[in-house]
């Protein structure tokens, strides 16, 4: 079967093809809503983390300010159970530092984990909790062995001491910042998965929604290709009137060529009356002007004879296919040609299987078997058989064979070839072959000659087969 | 010999019953389906010239009137329309010749011709069976006042069977009388041709005796045609 919306493939996706568009566009839109999504979700779990992460920094804060206590005007920071606080760049530190008169922060006590470092708080940190004592706040700094370091701040005064004291806490962040990293991962490949999943679904979705479509081209291209001669299906609603609507234009198109060909055919037959009459009367009355009145009607009723067939070949490439049984057309051409010459033939012998059938027009096939028939009765000496039988599922053969003198092999290639030059056509003369081979060609069938077991000729024509 | 001639064309009409006079026929002349039906069953004509294309009732119609009438005179229709399905179409109707417009008047004059001598040619009685009928001399067979459409060995076929009728006929002896080709034929087509002539006349009319052959016996009325 021809595909011809394959030829349009080559331009945009979005302009060829329905289901590309509509994949497309919910792609699009699926995978903005998925992006922000994860983006959001991402954000929303490092607040989180950081959040808990500030709060562990502020309790271990809390406990550095409630345990800091004054001797001898020098600052005792509490004592630390967490080994972490002892161990060199272990990446839990704390520090406490007073502010000298000019507002500089001066390192009076720091974990031992800190080793030769301190934490060094940036000026806006220390003006920000400068303003608010006993507010903390939380800043990142650089640490020792590139760790990344969180501190919380915080400016408090101790008893006995008079100078403002700041209290520092810091912890590495790469525990929270892995976790974080691995929570955007997970989201990543998750929304990943489930983006692929929607656009396959909508893929499908879109392919099982459009099948109706599907099916309405494939009955237009039947309907083109004239194996069906309306649209039958059932369609959704949506679909239903295009239906309707293309069977509508269908039975016009049909009534239009009926038309036209009905036109065609009386305008030939009504002029075939006065071309009698003008034939009839030049014979009873001789000269030349007879002659010429004679031999243009001769020649006015071929053309009539040749537009006629041509209107009938017009029709059938417009119409849909037909199906017409052959037995019955051999029935009615062996008695109405045994009629035509019953002081000759004595018999038209035919068989045929009866579930063979024909794929074209009935009017087609009489003319095709009935100029081959009555050939072979002009040629016979008294018997004539015809055979009909199945070559293939999809072509039948007709054999038409007679009794009489036959022509030599030469003569027959001769004969068919002047059938096959269409231009040189002379209707009513020779074997009358032209007008069959005209037919049968328009039906993409062959037409052979051979001789014949009973003397004479045997003309063997295939044609399309239809299923019984 | 008496000849109507049916066509409604008045120059075509003039030159017709001018020829046909001239070769010797009486001619009467109908310019009409009506004038062409009535006169075809009152008049005893030798032959009927008929028009297929005529104003009030189509030659097809009037043609399947008279034969309907039992009115087996000649007829040769004259028609324009010259593709195979129309000729079918005038034969089973009941007619005897064709010729297609335009045509010469030789051509219809030798046509017609042919057409007397044969129908003069054929004298035999006609048969019946039961409500079957056969006339050898038109070589049209009917049932119940239903033209049959038969092949010719179909009809040769119900012709020996109606000759013959009650008597037990073997396949030999059909394919003896019934072909007269010299070359070998298949006796078993004979049972084909006995099928395709029992689903015309209906099946029960060609009884099959068992190893014997075949018999035509007489059914009537509504047993007809399964």
């Amino acid at each position: 079967m021809k595909r011809p919306w394959v030829a349009v493939r080559d331009r945009s996706p979005l302009r060829a093809s329905l289901v590309w568009r509509l994949v497309l566009l919910a792609a699009a839109w699926s995978l903005a809503v998925i992006i922000l999504g994860g983006v959001a979700l991402s954000t929303f779990f490092d607040h989180a983390a950081v959040q808990r992460f500030d709060n562990g920094l502020a309790e271990a804060l809390d406990g550095l300010v409630d345990g800091a206590s004054v001797e001898n005007a020098q600052i005792v920071p509490p004592a630390f159970s967490n080994p972490a606080t002892l161990r060199a760049y272990s990446g839990v530190y704390w520090e406490i530092a007073t502010l000298d008169d000019a507002g500089n922060v001066v390192p009076a006590s720091r974990s031992r984990s800190l080793w030769d470092r301190i934490l060094i708080a940036p000026p806006a940190v220390v003006g920000a909790i400068g303003r608010d004592p006993g507010h903390v706040v939380f800043f990142d700094t650089a640490g020792p062995l590139r760790q990344h370091l969180r501190v919380a701040a915080m400016q408090g005064r101790l008893p006995d001491f008079g100078a403002p004291v700041v209290f520092m806490t810091a912890e590495d962040r790469k525990s929270v910042d892995s976790a974080v990293r691995t929570f955007a991962t997970a989201i990543a490949i998750s929304l990943a998965v489930l983006a692929a999943g929607l656009i396959t679904a909508v893929f499908i979705q879109v392919r099982f929604g459009l099948q109706p479509l599907f099916a309405l081209r494939r009955e237009v291209v039947a309907l083109r290709t004239g194996e069906s001669e309306r649209v039958t299906g059932s369609y959704p609603t949506e679909l239903q009137p295009l239906a309707a609507e293309l069977n509508a234009l269908m039975e016009h198109t049909q009534e239009v060529v009926e038309r036209q060909r009905t036109h065609v055919g009386n305008l030939a037959h009504a002029l075939k009356t006065p071309l009698s009459v003008m034939i009839a009367e030049a014979q009873a009355s001789p000269g030349p002007l007879a002659e010429v009145v004679e031999r243009q009607a001769g020649t006015m009723s071929a053309h009539v004879d040749h537009h006629l067939r041509r209107a009938r070949a017009a029709a059938r490439a417009q119409g849909p296919g037909d199906r017409t049984p052959l037995a019955p057309v051999l029935d009615e051409l062996a008695r109405t040609l045994e009629r035509i010459f019953q002081d000759k033939v004595s018999e038209i012998e035919w068989t045929c299987p009866e579930d063979l059938v024909f794929l074209g027009e009935r009017q087609d096939l009489l003319e095709i078997s009935g100029n081959v028939m009555e050939n072979a009765c002009k040629w016979c000496r008294s018997f004539v058989r015809v055979r009909g039988d199945a070559v293939s599922p999809r072509q039948l053969r007709l054999v038409v064979e007679d009794d009489g003198p036959g022509l030599d092999p030469a003569m027959r290639t001769e004969v068919l070839r002047r059938g096959t030059r269409l231009d040189e056509r002379t209707p009513g003369s020779g074997l009358g072959l032209a007008i069959v081979d005209e037919l049968v060609r328009a039906y993409g069938g062959t037409m052979s000659l051979g001789g014949s077991g009973l003397g004479g000729l045997a003309l063997t024509i295939e044609l399309p087969r239809a299923e019984a | 010999m008496r000849i109507l001639l049916v066509e409604d064309d008045p120059d075509l009409s003039r030159q017709l019953k001018r020829a046909l006079a001239d070769a010797g026929y009486a001619v009467d002349h109908a310019g009409d389906g009506e004038e062409a039906s009535f006169l075809g069953e009152t008049e005893p004509y030798d032959a009927i010239v008929l028009d297929l294309g005529l104003p009030k009732i189509d030659g097809a119609a009037v043609l399947e009137g008279w034969r309907r009438a039992q009115i087996a005179t000649p007829v040769l229709i004259l028609t324009a329309r010259g593709a195979w399905s129309e000729k079918v179409a005038g034969f089973d109707a009941g007619a005897d010749d064709y010729l297609t417009k335009p045509f010469h008047t030789e051509e219809l004059l030798a046509r017609l011709r042919a057409l007397l001598r044969r129908s003069a040619g054929h004298a035999a009685p006609s048969l019946s069976c039961g409500d079957l009928r056969l006339d050898p001399r038109a070589a049209r067979a009917t049932v119940a006042g239903e033209p049959l459409r038969l092949t010719s060995l179909e009809y040769r076929l119900l012709h020996y069977l109606m000759m013959h009728q009650g008597r037990v006929i073997s396949r030999t002896e059909l394919v003896e009388h019934l072909y007269d080709q010299d070359f070998d034929r298949d006796s078993n087509t004979i049972e084909v041709f006995v099928g395709r002539l029992r689903k015309k006349i209906g099946p029960e009319r060609v009884e099959t005796v068992r190893g014997l052959g075949y018999r035509l016996v007489a059914v009537d009325g509504e047993a007809r045609r399964a």
